[in-house]
């Protein structure tokens, strides 16, 4: 062999390595703690070697997240022997990276889902989560305990729990928000404002004396309220409220929604709603210049609070229907753990240990304490300036009812959280998840006829009269009454099980 | 093995060639050959189950199910054509401005403004669509809109331009050209100063004038890379450039009938169930009709030029 040809082959087999190896960083880079949670589990034989999660949340990054977890792994390496790895995504991404993630079969232990991100139950149908009810009841004895049974209840798929449910505000209520300097101005008084229809004399006597506020601040995602309970999400069908027959309707074809859309057609001709409200994709904008008297929110004990400080102006709301458990509010925001997952008793372990020990929620939530933050003796934090590189959304980690108070708040903060939540009645289609697999064609159908006018509809943009009978139509042409029957079938079946 | 031998002997001739090649080989078969074992996918009803190739094979088989929501409405047909369309529309006035554009810009004297202009063109290409999206807002909005405010001052009527379908054919492709038409004339421009300057003088000792000397030297030599470019054109005809349709029109509901296209489509449909089987079968569906195009137009080009055909 010449020397020249030996180099060759030695030269085409080292490209050959560089190659693999970078199409293999390509599936590795996003999870290249697999191979250390895989060495760990080979080593947790003997006990001594701590087992490394990873653990998988929604956000936007954090500069100080490894920093973070390094305490928290001295923390829970000690208690549970477990140390945590947490990669951040962004908002954004979340959902897509999540899904492509799962699909990939990577190598992840506990996973943030919820029912608007990385959406829960048909991640739960398809695979990706493991059932946690024997976890649950072996390892997860803290969290049942803290627990509103609620929510163990109505994150149920099929019967079976996939997720812990974060320990926060429980029952879903729609509220009317106003500016609370432009009542002042005009001396109005939202005693009596419920209904949609309600609004107008305030929305009349702000459109006069203001001409350049919105009186009613609406986007591309304004639904009014009606008193049905939807299906899914933002998807035309729905049940009523108070219906014991469980009979599944179209959200157009029903009394209570023909009169919302007219009234909001109303409404938008008076030039109470933004002129391209069916296509503005959020309300930040005009929220930040307070150019706005009213809209409609979802509320939580203190909501006013939060808004107020958020928005640097004051902010009173009134509520626009009953306070109602939604299978959407108790699957807000859960962490599960991945059915790829080497050490689920351990990853159940955690959750719970995070979930019961205010101090490991703590520093998950709010960093290294005297780095990030100052307690108070009462129980307040303080943030310090290096907060700003841990910033976590509190929400989505767990029990929310540990964390520690803002300033500003009620010494009774979660005994106030415990009493709304049990105030909550369940709405009726709570527990109940639609399978739409056997019709998923005809879903992705209907999205399409449905994304058409469903905006227009709903801000008032387009008249009702007009365009409610195309719309009903193309829904129907698009196969919504096959998806009808289906969802049925499942409701009376549901319904025959659970004995409703 | 005479044959083996032969391969041998070409292998070790052409050793450097393929060493060069070979980098980009790999990139191909990794990225574009592995990836097709996919496709079986389109035929399965994808569920985790372990790692990805575990996943594959213990998804069930559903046939052409995945396939059934690309045609089941009335939007089919709708898709399909504003897709066709707007790509059609997008090779033909793409190609001509293109190369007008490349021919301009060579003819200018002044080199330092032709080099402003060139990358003026071009700067357009390397903007994201959802920064197109708001530079079209800032034209077409209702109350801020540009356009609005000069017809207000005119004495027009306002336009709600993001709800009145019948503008938008035109709005899109001006956006489109805006877009891409720079970078195209780029490659015209840089095939045009590969032209032999000889011929140009002997065509102007002929007496040619410039026009003369743009309709017999120019253009004649750009058409193998026009053919090229426009069969590869082709190839992609069924695929729509998804934040042109979704982010510039604003994702609205009105204009849909002139804005929505096989990829919207798709998105739409799919975010709710998120089933990997029905969008790789979309994906499918628009590589097979693609490739078959590419196919049946280049043989029509090799009937008539072998020279210019791809292969």
């Amino acid at each position: 062999m010449s020397s020249t040809r030996k180099k060759l082959s030695i030269g085409l087999a080292s490209i050959l390595a560089v190659m693999l190896f970078l199409s293999a960083c390509g599936n590795n880079a996003s999870n290249n703690n697999a191979s250390s949670s895989g060495n760990a589990s080979g080593s947790a034989s003997n006990s001594e070697e701590p087992v490394e999660l990873s653990w998988y949340m929604v956000g936007t990054p954090q500069k100080d997240v490894d920093k973070v977890m390094e305490e928290v792994s001295k923390y829970t390496k000690d208690k549970i022997g477990v140390t945590v790895k947490m990669t951040m995504i962004d908002w954004g991404d979340y959902n897509q990276k999540m899904q492509v993630l799962t699909a990939s079969g990577a190598d992840m232990d506990i996973m943030f889902t919820a029912s608007w991100a990385f959406d829960y139950v048909q991640n739960a149908r398809k695979g990706a989560f493991a059932p946690i009810d024997d976890l649950l009841t072996q390892y997860g004895k803290g969290i049942t305990d803290i627990l509103d049974p609620a929510f163990i209840e109505g994150s149920k798929v099929d019967g079976k729990n996939y997720g812990v449910p974060a320990n926060k505000e429980l029952p879903a209520q729609e509220v009317w928000r106003f500016n609370k300097n432009l009542l002042d101005e005009n001396k109005l008084s939202i005693d009596g404002v419920r209904t949609l229809e309600s609004l107008e004399p305030l929305l009349k006597t702000v459109k006069a004396n203001n001409p350049d506020v919105i009186p009613l601040q609406v986007d591309k995602n304004f639904m009014p309220y009606t008193p049905y309970d939807y299906l899914i999400e933002k998807f035309p069908l729905a049940v009523k409220l108070d219906d014991t027959s469980y009979k599944i309707v179209n959200i157009f074809d029903t009394p209570e929604m023909k009169q919302a859309l007219a009234t909001m057609h109303k409404y938008y001709a008076a030039g109470y709603v933004p002129t391209e409200a069916a296509t503005l994709e959020s309300s930040s904008d005009v929220q930040a210049t307070g150019k706005w008297f009213a809209d409609k929110a979802t509320t939580q004990p203190f909501a006013d609070n939060v808004w107020s400080t958020s928005y640097g102006y004051p902010i009173v709301s009134t509520p626009q229907s009953d306070a109602l458990i939604y299978n959407l509010s108790v699957m807000g925001s859960m962490q599960t753990i991945s059915a790829n997952s080497k050490h689920k008793e351990k990853a159940m372990e955690f959750l719970n240990l995070l979930n019961t020990d205010p101090a490991l929620r703590n520093m998950v939530d709010s960093g290294i304490e005297g780095t990030h933050y100052n307690v108070t003796p009462e129980g307040y934090i303080e943030n310090l300036p290096e907060s700003k590189n841990y910033d976590m959304p509190t929400f989505a980690l767990g029990n929310v009812m540990l964390t520690y108070l803002n300033p500003g708040d009620p010494a009774d903060k979660w005994e106030q959280f415990k009493a709304y939540n049990d105030a909550g009645k369940p709405a009726i289609l709570l527990g109940f998840n639609f399978d739409p697999t056997s019709v998923s064609s005809e879903i992705a159908a209907v999205q399409n006829a449905k994304e058409a006018f469903w905006a227009p509809l709903m801000t008032g943009t387009v008249d009702p009269d007009k365009y409610l009978p195309q719309a009903i139509k193309k829904l129907n042409d698009a196969g919504l009454g096959k998806i009808q029957a289906e969802a049925q079938k499942q409701i009376d079946a549901w319904k025959a099980a659970n004995g409703k | 093995m005479k044959t083996l031998g032969r391969f041998a002997k070409d292998f070790n001739r052409n050793k450097a060639l393929l060493l060069m090649v070979l980098p980009a080989t790999l990139w191909f078969i990794f990225f574009s050959y592995l990836p097709m074992l996919g496709t079986v996918i389109s035929f399965k009803e994808y569920r985790v189950k372990g790692g990805f190739l575990s996943s594959i094979i213990n998804s069930k088989w559903v046939g052409f199910d995945n396939f059934k929501f690309l045609f089941s409405t009335d939007d089919a047909f709708i898709i399909t054509r504003n897709t066709l369309l707007y790509n059609i529309v997008f090779i033909f006035i793409g190609l001509v401005l293109a190369v007008a554009m490349a021919i301009v810009l060579s003819e200018i004297a002044n080199k330092k403004l032709a080099k402003w202009y060139q990358t003026g063109m071009f700067l357009p290409y390397f903007l994201s669509w959802v920064i197109v999206g708001y530079f079209a807002y800032s034209f077409l909005s209702f109350d801020r809109g540009m356009v609005n405010k000069i017809a207000l001052s005119l004495g027009f009527d306002p336009v709600q331009f993001y709800s009145e379908p019948k503008y938008w054919p035109f709005i899109i492709v001006i956006v489109f050209l805006w877009k891409s038409l720079g970078y195209n004339s780029v490659v015209y421009l840089a095939a045009i100063m590969g032209i032999d300057k000889s011929l140009y003088e002997a065509a102007m000792i002929d007496g040619a004038n410039k026009w003369q000397q743009i309709r017999n030297i120019t253009l004649p030599m750009l058409t193998p890379l026009m053919t090229i470019l426009t069969l590869l054109a082709i190839g992609r005809i069924f695929y729509a450039d998804f934040g042109l349709f979704y982010q510039v029109t604003r994702d609205s509901g009105t204009l849909y009938e002139v804005t929505n296209v096989i990829d919207t489509y798709v998105y739409r449909g799919l975010k709710t169930t998120g089933e990997i089987g029905m969008s790789t079968a979309a994906g499918l569906y628009q590589s097979f009709v693609g490739f078959v195009l590419v196919i049946t137009s280049n043989y029509v080009v090799r009937k008539f030029n072998k020279d210019n055909a791809l292969f």
